[in-house]
């Protein structure tokens, strides 16, 4: 009890109002700094299988020899087939599944999103295991076109002859299903809605044939075209939608058989070349962690995660001697681990960071550098309600001595005793204020409202008027804290108090949004929290109390406002990301594009972070800041 | 006339709202409807529906295990058109119901007694809100809003509290007596409010009248009230299900908690972990703790009878079994009318960041546990306790308000000074 009450007491000291912006400051650069520690080996650790029942590359793989000619011979019936139409195309691929005693189906979907119509047919054929019971089933994919719009050859035929050769073993304990999707998103994406029955019947044809459970799956991503190509590495893709990931047991078995059993080496994050250096190492996890964080389908796979089915693409990169066998063989092997699995992946991780095919950091290493950052927000917050609190007539400490003229108006004093002290104290530093609720809440919560505004534009906007609206929105979200500010004042005028709070739910509600997420998505969290991080030094600013010196920020308070509310105009999000865009040569419009797709098919909430998180975080700070001008 | 127009604008502005919720996102309902924050097993609307089609289908309700509400909920809904097609009439009588909540709210706070009543006048009764500001609380607050739209049947149990402590507010000690038998009925826990709300009954009845009736005789009239009411509406219901087995599935499931489905309560991850043989112990000892406060306070707070219902409502948002934010809802709506307590209150920024927060981080934890699969029942039962944390502190806080501003007018020359607890 004692301990409380000097705590208590303590937070009377005016000393502890100074604390407060140098410890969130201490938060970012330690959340910063935190992350930056993780590559070095004493932070990460090497991945190793944690299910033992995996066995990864234990076995002898037999997909060579004469199955390399089928292999050939399926690739150009892949090549007759590019021009034709999807319902053509799945014909043929169907019958030559069916060919193979395969029961095969095919799927029609038919999205609509930024008034563009994405609409194909998945084909797919189920392979019962012969020691199965229909319970559970592991997926091989390969999607027509891959992520980069070309035509997957190599890859569909790889799946065709694997299916041929699958067939014929005896040993399968799961039922394989063979998924050739119309393309890399919207096709997988609708063929896993509809097998756990969560499809809307109006735009994606329900399955007519189904196994159990899906226990895990892998997609094959290989353009060569009909005469081939040699690869140099396989490139692992593991991001699902909005940053969820597969069991890190997955990826270190693809690894593992991939590198240890078939001498292919590994790659992730389209790092073409990783030297094993900090600085390689580093670029990896950022990689991963921009990726994470925008939480776009990155491939076939990115559909299976939101549904707990961990899956993975295997992409060929560069040129070297490896050929389609070696990956039809790393493809079997590990699907004779998969085969293994007694119960759903559930080991390993689910939360990690990879910065190379064998290193990676765990959620308990990585999660406190975004938990600091927003805990930094949730710090000025208490500090500002804190603030607000505080009576404004308070006397600063050093301020009675500089001037003879201020003695004349001593404070109003209040004697204190306690415990056989005496003090003499002003009677403002023991007064609690009222603080007036209600324009501040409103304005927060109407602020975030405000965000549905952008959200349902950007989502339903056709194509064409993206570039225009995008343009719109950047113009006008740059003026519109201005306007407000002005009106706001014209209006009500809100005293330092009012604005004070304001800034402080603003901050409260942000600390609390990106703690939150860091625990669904900590790459989002951080970004977004290092995005948002100069808003916990932004104050009104307002002219000192009546008989104080002016210091110096109160005397040129609107010089600093304008500057101050012009660099945090470049922190707008809408700026921002224009900025990402250009900097990574990306257009503006395809990302929005993608942005509404995700909205519309993949259920990506990116978006939602952005524009009821982010943006009206920063609106709140931009009016706080710009409302120094007016007072 | 200036109020009835503002309280016909906030009614207005309160079904508008229900209704574009309702109409604009059709997936709404039945997505609350399945959060277990919201429904619980003894509240759920999807349950309802369940119980209905077996009554409907001439099937006795608690066959299948799925139904524990009360029996006269079901000719009540049978007389609306299938919520399945038709679900504009019973959203309808959802937002009635939250209108007449307000409605009730709202009398509450016209008749004053929060702040002044027969034996008590706080130094700081002119500090209050306007009632319609205190409706505007219960109707726009989101977790009532998030209620209304999931349809849980706590939103009856909820009015009709409320309708209880309006009438003994206004010393109509009959349809008190009948509402709070009716809301005891449909959740049992209500039936502690019973002293308190007497007492508080008995005072508004005492200061109307010139000469107060007699404490004993008023006690034992009402207590037959409370006994006879409630005999004949479980007596309705044996006529209407023709068997008595509905108090097994009803208040038997709320008193001995089978189902184990997780809520935003302390019990269920209690009993998940517990050893069979101490179940029937420590069932004793949780459903002790919960009463044991209604004594405790209507004895210690004589004085403020209205103070003591709203804290029990705390408690029970709490304590019992199967709360939901249903609950936390009621107590958070009551508590701006001791507007007098708030400049007493110490921690009213760190209880309301901590529910603001535990309400984030709850369906956060909740989905990582159930869909991701990648949390599990710790996280959510983490968040839980935070959860609970923060409303005790509300609790603890406005408790140690009231009992202050009964020493500021016992002592004023204390007022104003530290005081220490022993």
């Amino acid at each position: 009890m004692a301990l409380l009450s000097t705590v208590l007491a303590l937070r009377r000291d005016p000393r502890i109002l100074k604390v407060p912006p140098y410890l969130s400051l201490l938060c970012i650069l330690g959340g910063i700094a935190w992350l930056l520690v993780l590559p070095l080996n004493e932070y990460s650790r090497s991945t190793y299988v944690s299910e033992n029942a995996l066995l990864p590359g234990q076995v002898h793989t037999y997909f060579t020899g004469s199955e390399h000619n089928i292999f050939r011979a399926y690739r150009h019936e892949v090549a007759s087939q590019v021009e034709k139409s999807p319902q053509e195309r799945n014909n043929h691929l169907g019958d030559i599944l069916r060919s193979n005693n395969l029961r095969v189906a095919t799927q029609n979907y038919e999205y609509h999103a930024s008034g563009r119509n994405i609409s194909n047919q998945n084909v797919y054929a189920v392979l019962q295991g012969p020691r199965a019971d229909a319970t559970e089933a592991i997926v091989l994919i390969a999607a027509w076109n891959n992520m980069a719009g070309e035509i997957n050859h190599s890859g569909v035929a790889l799946v065709l002859t694997l299916a041929r050769y699958f067939k014929r073993w005896s040993l399968w304990s799961k039922d394989i299903i063979f998924l050739i999707s119309g393309d890399s998103t919207s096709g997988p994406q609708a063929w896993v809605d509809a097998y756990h029955d969560s499809h809307s019947p109006d735009n994606v044809e329900s399955l007519s044939i189904k196994s159990g459970a899906l226990q895990g799956a892998v997609a094959v991503d290989y353009p060569a075209g009909p005469w081939g190509h040699r690869y140099d590495k396989l490139h692992i893709v593991y991001d699902g939608v909005n940053g969820q990931l597969p069991n890190l047991d997955l990826f270190n078995t693809a690894v593992n058989i991939a590198s240890g059993q078939m001498g292919i080496g590994c790659t992730l994050q389209r790092m073409w070349k990783h030297d094993d250096k900090y600085q390689d190492r580093l670029t990896t996890m950022l990689r991963g962690m921009i990726s994470q964080g925008l939480g776009h389908a990155s491939g076939p796979h990115s559909s299976f995660i939101p549904y707990h089915v961990d899956a993975i693409t295997l992409q060929t990169v560069g040129d070297g001697w490896h050929d389609e066998m070696s990956l039809g063989r790393t493809v079997e092997s590990l699907f004779r681990s998969l085969n293994n699995l007694l119960e759903h992946f559930h080991q390993s991780f689910f939360f990690y960071l990879l910065m190379q095919a064998n290193r990676f950091v765990s959620i308990g290493t990585y999660l406190p550098s975004a938990m600091v950052i927003a805990v930094n927000f949730s710090i000025t917050s208490i500090a500002l309600w804190v603030a607000s609190g505080r009576s404004t007539s308070m006397p600063k400490l050093a301020s009675p001595s500089k001037s003879p003229k201020d003695k004349k108006e001593n404070p109003p004093t209040t004697v204190v005793r306690r415990n056989g002290d005496i003090s003499i104290v002003p009677t403002a530093a023991i007064e609690i204020t009222e603080r007036p609720l209600f324009l501040p809440l409103a304005f927060v919560l109407s602020t975030h409202f405000l965000g549905l505004l952008p959200l349902y534009i950007f989502n339903n906007t056709p194509k064409p008027s993206l570039f225009l609206a995008y343009s719109l929105a950047m113009s006008m979200t740059s003026v519109l804290p201005f306007l407000t500010a002005a009106l706001l004042h014209i209006l009500r005028g809100p005293t330092e108090q009012e604005t004070t709070l304001i800034q402080c739910f603003s901050l409260l509600f942000l600390g609390m949004f990106l703690a939150a997420l860091a625990t669904l998505n900590f790459s989002l969290s951080f970004l977004v929290g290092i995005a948002a991080s100069p808003l916990s030094f932004v104050r009104g600013l307002y002219p000192a109390p009546k008989g104080e010196v002016e210091g110096f920020a109160t005397r040129n308070r609107g010089a600093i406002s304008v500057v101050g509310s012009l660099l945090l105009a470049a922190l707008n999000p809408v700026i921002v990301i224009k900025v990402a865009t250009l900097y990574w040569g990306i257009d503006v419009v395809d990302i929005l594009v993608k942005a509404a797709e995700g909205w519309h098919v993949w259920g990506l909430w990116t978006q939602v972070v952005v524009w009821l998180a982010w943006w009206p975080a920063w609106f709140a700070g931009s009016v706080v800041m710009w409302s120094g001008l007016f007072t | 006339m200036l109020i009835d127009r503002q309280k016909a604008l906030l009614f207005a502005a309160a079904a508008a709202v229900r209704l574009l919720l309702f109409t604009a996102f059709p997936s709404l309902p039945s997505l609350l409807a399945g959060r277990v924050e919201v429904s619980t097993p003894v509240t759920s609307f999807k349950r309802l529906q369940e119980g209905l089609f077996l009554y409907t289908h001439d099937v006795s309700p608690y066959d299948g295990g799925v139904y524990h509400q009360a029996p006269l909920l079901l000719p009540l809904f049978s007389l609306l058109p299938n919520t399945s097609y038709y679900p504009f009439a019973t959203n309808l009588v959802y937002i009635a119901v939250d209108l007449l909540g307000a409605n009730a709210l709202m009398q509450i706070a016209e008749s004053g007694q929060s702040a002044t009543t027969r034996l008590f006048k706080s130094s700081r009764n002119d500090l209050r809100w306007s009632s319609v500001a205190i409706g505007a609380g219960f109707l726009f607050n989101p977790f009532t809003v998030a209620t209304c739209i999931a349809r849980s049947t706590s939103a009856l149990a909820n009015l009709f509290i409320l309708m209880a402590m309006a009438k003994a507010s206004q010393g109509a000690s009959i349809t008190f007596v009948f509402a709070l038998s009716i809301a005891a009925y449909l959740s049992m826990h209500p039936l502690l409010l019973f002293p308190p709300l007497l007492i508080l009954c008995y005072d508004a009845r005492a200061t109307r009248s010139r000469q107060a009736p007699n404490a004993f005789t008023f006690t034992a009239i009402y207590a037959l009230g409370l006994v006879v009411s409630l005999g004949s509406l479980l007596y309705i219901s044996s006529v209407l299900t023709s068997s008595w087995e509905f108090l097994a599935s009803t208040y038997g499931v709320r008193l001995l908690l089978p189902d184990l489905t997780p809520n935003v309560g302390l019990w269920w991850y209690f009993f998940t972990e517990m050893f069979d043989s101490f179940r029937e112990f420590f069932l004793g000892v949780f459903w002790v703790h919960v009463a044991s406060y209604m004594p405790g306070l209507t004895i210690r707070l004589r004085k403020q009878p209205l103070f003591v219902a709203t804290t029990l409502t705390g408690i029970f948002a709490i304590f019992t079994p199967y709360p939901s934010i249903a609950d936390a809802a009621l107590y958070l709506s009551l508590v701006p009318l001791f507007r007098h307590l708030f400049p007493l209150m110490r921690y009213t920024f760190l209880a309301s960041s901590t529910i603001l927060y535990a309400s984030f981080l709850g369906p956060a934890f909740y989905y990582l546990w159930i869909y991701a699969g990648s949390g599990n029942a710790n996280f959510f039962y983490a968040i839980t306790l935070v959860w609970s944390l923060g409303l005790s502190v509300v609790v603890g806080d406005s408790l140690y308000a009231a009992l202050r501003d009964e020493l500021d007018v016992e002592r004023p020359e204390l007022r104003g000074k530290e005081v220490k607890r022993i």
